[in-house]
């Protein structure tokens, strides 16, 4: 199925969660700031009943997206206030794609883990956390994943500086 | 061989002394296996049948430090792995070399601006004693510092005393 | 009494009863599991990654990998730098496979500008792709040889390799890091008698293809070694988000580039220029660690067979679209994959349309391939343990990034 297909089905199927979809579109020639946007299209969703969401994806006839692609995080600017959970999907049987979007307040961080319904997802949840600083309710294994243990600051968000120096080597 | 050290002074017997025993450690440079990122492929074609570097006597690549007297840091050094680089650079017996083969090693490479974790040279972390450019360095590029590290140990004073005592 | 430890309890049999009454082992030996670290300095590790294991005698109980020791920081580089910078990193995760990376990250930012490629560029596109899969897997297969003992499909394997990468050094100048699939097509045109070169080393490496196949598949000793060793079942591998050989070897048939084609791949198919291999069990059971190596092994054929379909119907034209000298990228955010050798390679690049991206995530399919070591090492002997890390197929710049 398209992503219209696939749109229309969760509203038919009344998965929990669904807020809205936003699809690319050309700049609008009347109002010079909006530029349009381009891409791929995504689905948005209310953290707090992500895990419903994701299970009704995965177990759903039509829809089953039995691979948990990936899980990323995305902090839009620097001065934006939230940050953006992203959850890509797969379907083998049906040969389809979603892109799913939740967004989180940046002070206040967290969102529930889908380490329950996608084993995939334990991992990237732990590079997410380490490099955003989101916290994963529920996680079983919240380790650093790729920094050492007791780095400073959440590298990938905007607004990160740069350390001096790490254990007695210099960083410049 | 530290009691024959620096104990003899110049004289004809041992410059052949000393020319004898550096032909032997320079033609017999066992490297350690010690890749990391992508000049550790180059480093294992250099290893392969097409860049031969079993003729020069460095093919016996030893996976422990213990037995290895060369260490080729060939790839990317960051923070996590630098304190796994000391230790293997203590646990390596004297005359031990190293080479610093790639941009990452020399200086950072192309990760030298905003790699938080990447530590800028690895001679930050060991003393090096040859440095290889490229990225990745080309196999005859490795040969050549090979052969650059053969150089400095044929010039080494072994049993001879340095010229100048403090 | 000795006691056999909780952990191992559930592999070691109850001790028999001797005939003549007695137990077996009455020797009052107090054992504790062995906390073994493998790595990060390891031959046979593919690269630096420390797994620790945790071993009854020889039994693995546990094993936990840990990364992190080649964290390059690509993904915090590709907010800091432009467009085109960027294309040098991509080659550095999966080093193995640039060309692959290329192609990914550049069809990540041509679904945000929209632009057409044209037709000699996608055919050049996919030869050295399917070439690059040919040297990313004669890699996997000499390496697996060398981490179960065997040094010379290693040899046999570079022969080849040196090979491919004389002719990727003919078109690009790099042997290893190319920066050639550019965004909007390709850096430049293939030389003169280029095309003629690749032809001949198909024709050549179809009979070798044969002797690696004789000379470590059907070894007895290799298959006394990987067969029924780490298995995987379907629904592990769909559970954990494995793609690529290590999916086909456990038999689910799905491969990027004939269910969601890019490039030409569906013309390519429907004339018959290739088809998917998958793992049968032919040697012991379905998902272990022969089937994930002879998938890769028949892909190197059918790579073949892809690259003969696009030399046979390629034809002069440009080789870059029109992108103009700066690129203006338009705000968005698309979410492109490819099957790398290893499995998806995926790229979501985010735009505020400046000079380079806002936000630029690599889902590097060795870092989701991993993952499942945990779950399949506990049971396996500790010369098992090497088979199915080798058997991953993992390259530490892909999994670090």
């Amino acid at each position: 199925m398209d992503f219209q297909g696939i749109h229309d089905h969760l509203k038919a199927a009344d998965v929990p969660g669904l807020l809205k979809a936003d699809a690319p579109r050309p700049p609008n020639p009347e109002d010079k700031k909006d530029k349009g946007r381009a891409g791929d299209p995504f689905v948005e969703v209310d953290p707090v009943q992500i895990c419903e969401f994701m299970a009704a994806c995965r177990d759903d006839e039509r829809l089953r997206f039995e691979i948990l692609a990936d899980l990323s995080a995305a902090d839009p600017s620097a001065d934006s206030e939230e940050l953006w959970v992203l959850y890509q999907l797969l379907s083998i049987t049906h040969r389809h794609r979603l892109m799913v979007k939740a967004r989180i307040p940046k002070e206040d961080a967290n969102i529930n883990t889908i380490a329950g319904i996608h084993r995939g997802a334990q991992w990237h949840e732990r590079e997410c956390a380490e490099m955003f600083g989101i916290t994963f309710n529920g996680h079983p294994d919240p380790r650093n994943m790729l920094l050492p243990d007791d780095w400073p600051g959440y590298p990938l968000r905007k607004d990160y500086e740069f350390p001096e120096e790490y254990h007695g080597i210099s960083c410049v | 061989m530290p009691i024959l050290q620096n104990a003899f002074e110049e004289n004809l017997l041992t410059t052949k002394v000393d020319w004898l025993l550096n032909w032997a450690k320079l033609n017999s440079v066992w490297p350690m296996t010690f890749g990391l990122a992508c000049c550790a492929i180059e480093m294992m074609a250099v290893g392969a049948a097409h860049h031969d570097l079993d003729r020069f006597g460095a093919g016996a690549f030893r996976a422990t430090p213990r037995q290895a007297d060369l260490m080729i840091v060939a790839g990317t050094v960051n923070f996590k792995m630098a304190e796994r680089i000391k230790r293997l650079y203590d646990q390596m017996p004297s005359p031990k070399y190293v080479i610093a083969m790639g941009a990452c090693a020399t200086g950072g490479g192309p990760y030298y601006k905003y790699g938080y974790t990447v530590v800028k040279g690895v001679d930050r972390v060991v003393p090096v004693d040859v440095y290889i450019a490229g990225c990745p360095p080309r196999p005859e590029a490795l040969l050549e510092g090979l052969m650059a590290l053969q150089r400095k140990i044929r010039t080494t004073a072994v049993v001879r005393k340095p010229a100048i005592t403090a | 009494m000795p006691e056999v430890t909780a952990s191992a309890k559930k592999f070691f049999p109850e001790p028999r009863i001797l005939p003549g009454g007695e137990r077996e082992f009455m020797m009052d030996v107090a054992t504790s599991d062995l906390e073994v670290s493998m790595g990060p300095q390891h031959p046979a590790t593919h690269g630096v990654m420390q797994v620790l294991l945790r071993a009854d005698g020889e039994m693995v109980t546990a094993a936990q990998p840990h990364l992190g020791f080649l964290h390059r920081c690509a993904e915090k580089i590709g907010e800091n730098v432009e467009w085109l910078q960027y294309l040098p990193y991509t080659d550095r995760y999966d080093y193995l496979a640039a060309m692959n990376n290329n192609l990914g990250y550049s069809m990540a930012v041509e679904a945000l500008l929209q632009v057409e490629i044209p037709r000699r560029a996608q055919l050049i596109r996919m030869i050295c792709v399917e070439l690059n899969r040919i040297a990313s897997h004669l890699v996997a297969f000499g390496t697996y040889g060398l981490d179960l003992g065997a040094f010379t499909p290693f040899l046999y394997a570079f022969r080849e390799r040196e090979w491919l990468l004389m002719i990727f050094e003919k078109i690009c100048g790099a042997r290893l890091t190319y920066s050639y699939l550019r965004i909007g097509g390709v850096f430049n045109d293939a030389p003169p008698g280029w095309l003629q070169e690749v032809e001949h080393f198909c024709d050549v490496f179809e009979e070798k293809w044969k002797e690696y196949y004789d000379l470590l598949m059907v070894n007895k000793i290799f298959v006394e070694r990987t067969a029924r060793v780490g298995v995987i079942t379907k629904e592990q591998a769909l559970d954990f988000g494995l793609t690529g050989p290590m999916l086909r070897g456990s038999g689910v048939d799905f491969d990027l580039r004939r269910d969601m084609p890019y490039l030409l791949y569906r013309q390519a198919f429907e004339d018959g220029a290739f088809e998917v291999p998958l793992g049968r069990g032919e040697k012991g059971e379905l998902g272990d660690c022969w089937d994930r190596i002879y998938v890769r092994v028949k892909e190197m054929m059918e790579a073949l067979g892809i690259v003969r379909w696009c030399l046979g119907c390629i034809e002069e034209g440009p080789v870059l679209g029109e992108v103009g000298k700066t690129l203006k990228v338009p705000p968005g955010e698309a979410y492109v994959a490819i099957e790398n050798p290893r499995g998806e390679l995926g790229h979501y690049v985010l735009s505020d349309g400046g000079k380079g991206s806002s936000r630029c995530r690599v889902r590097g399919p060795s870092f989701c391939n991993l993952a499942i070591i945990e779950d399949i090492m506990p049971g396996t002997l500790l010369a098992d343990a090497v088979a199915i890390i080798g058997s991953t197929d993992v390259v530490i710049g892909e999994t670090d990034r």
